[in-house]
């Protein structure tokens, strides 16, 4: 070992430089192409896409942050038009319960009304034939009176008559 | 102690076997190693996946502490094959010390000081490219006398002994370590059963300690690589 050491103690193993400086070169370059470029390729892809979907993520929530706010907005709207909707139907349903008892009210009012008159009216249309009846009735009793000189006999077969025809009257009457 | 190699004469130059041998498995261990851990890559990392990706953050994470703000991008692959390179060499001589007929075939490739010059040289030498690129030459040259003239020949200094300490730190480290374990591995070996029971916890003891300091010396050669390397494309 000490020999080669030694410069000047036979030739120099300068091939050995040569020999090295070319494997590694050519290590270099199979590694190159073997290896690390695929790799480091890969690698920066990576870094790139991770990048890449930090900021697509960041993105992502602020859009849904912001469509959370909208949400919220919108249910806090709809709510106070729920029970603006329930107030008015209840409004509604109020003003129709009324308008209806009302109207029954009056129809109630009408239909009485109307049937005291009917019953007035019957009582008076009775009254009147009533009086008419017992005014013929009278003027045929004094006709008959008048147009006869009666004798008891006579008399009392006018009157059987007269009753008789006043229980067929009355009979079908 | 005293370890043979074959060498071999090609070109004019003369080739250590043992290291090209040592390098080669080295370079095909972390080849394999990243090669299956980079089979599936999705998006959603499997088990493999995690792992190459944490050993990739690790080696960014020195290329980041190094250089101020993302300019240190571009060395990133190579802080990471020189690191994978160097650990899986510091640990592959405690594994393996393969010897036929005398000679030594396969250890630790960091274990030899050419091995890791020729690290430090190219570590270096990126430094001073990048460098000259970014200043151009004239400015490159004057930042040799800067903060003030005085300092030239010290800064000059510089970058020698930063060769040498980065190249020699790794390779003492790594060859202290397997020289300790081929002593105790011979002293196993010295009163048959006795000594070799004696010898075992410390073998392990050490080892463990071995795979320790390959993990440093790695990541403490990948820094300071990337510190000079740094320090040349900023002015003083």
């Amino acid at each position: 070992m000490a020999s080669t050491l030694v410069l000047g103690a036979g030739k120099l193993a300068l091939g050995d430089m040569l020999f090295i400086l070319i494997s590694f070169i050519l290590l270099m370059l199979a590694v190159k192409h073997y290896a690390w470029g695929p790799i480091t390729k890969m690698m920066d892809d990576r870094s790139a896409k991770i990048t890449g979907d930090l900021d697509y993520a960041d993105q992502e929530r602020a859009s849904a942050d912001k469509l959370k706010k909208e949400r919220e907005e919108a249910l806090k709207n709809s709510r106070a038009e729920a029970i603006e909707i329930v107030n008015k139907a209840k409004q509604n349903g109020d003003d129709q319960k009324k308008t209806i008892v009302d109207q029954a009210h009056s129809d109630a009012e009408d239909v009485r009304i109307k049937a005291k008159s009917d019953a007035e009216k019957a009582k008076q249309d009775a009254m009147s034939e009533a009086q008419n009846d017992i005014a013929n009735l009278s003027l045929e009793i004094a006709s008959k009176v008048i147009s006869k000189e009666l004798n008891a006999d006579d008399q009392k077969s006018l009157i059987d008559s007269y009753i008789k025809e006043l229980t067929v009257n009355n009979g079908t009457k | 102690m005293d370890e043979k190699y074959k060498f071999i004469d090609f070109l004019g130059l003369r080739f250590n076997v043992a290291n090209c041998i040592s390098a080669l498995v080295a370079a095909l261990l972390v080849f394999i190693l990243v090669y299956a851990l980079s089979r599936k890559i999705t998006m959603r990392p499997g088990k493999a996946q995690n792992v190459l990706e944490w050993m990739i953050d690790f080696t960014n994470g020195i290329v980041k502490s190094a250089f101020p703000g993302d300019t240190g991008r571009r060395f990133n692959l190579y802080a990471f094959v020189l690191f994978l390179f160097i650990f899986v060499s510091n640990q592959l001589g405690l594994m393996f010390e393969i010897k036929v007929g005398g000679f030594t075939y396969l250890k630790s490739a960091t274990s030899n000081p050419y091995v890791t010059m020729a690290f430090a040289l190219t570590s270096l030498l990126l430094a001073h490219f990048y460098s000259v690129k970014k200043f151009g030459l004239g400015n490159y040259l004057k930042n040799f006398s800067r903060p003030v003239a005085l300092l030239t020949p010290v800064n000059l200094l510089e970058e020698f002994t930063n060769f040498l300490t980065l190249s020699l730190r790794l390779y003492g480290n790594i060859f202290a370590g397997e020289v300790l374990l081929a002593l105790i591995g011979s002293v196993a070996k010295s009163f048959g059963l006795i000594s070799f029971v004696v010898a075992l916890p410390f073998e392990m003891i050490w080892q463990g300690f071995s795979v320790f300091i390959g993990a440093i010396q790695a990541y403490v050669f990948t820094t300071l690589s990337m510190v000079y390397i740094s320090r040349k494309m900023t002015k003083e």
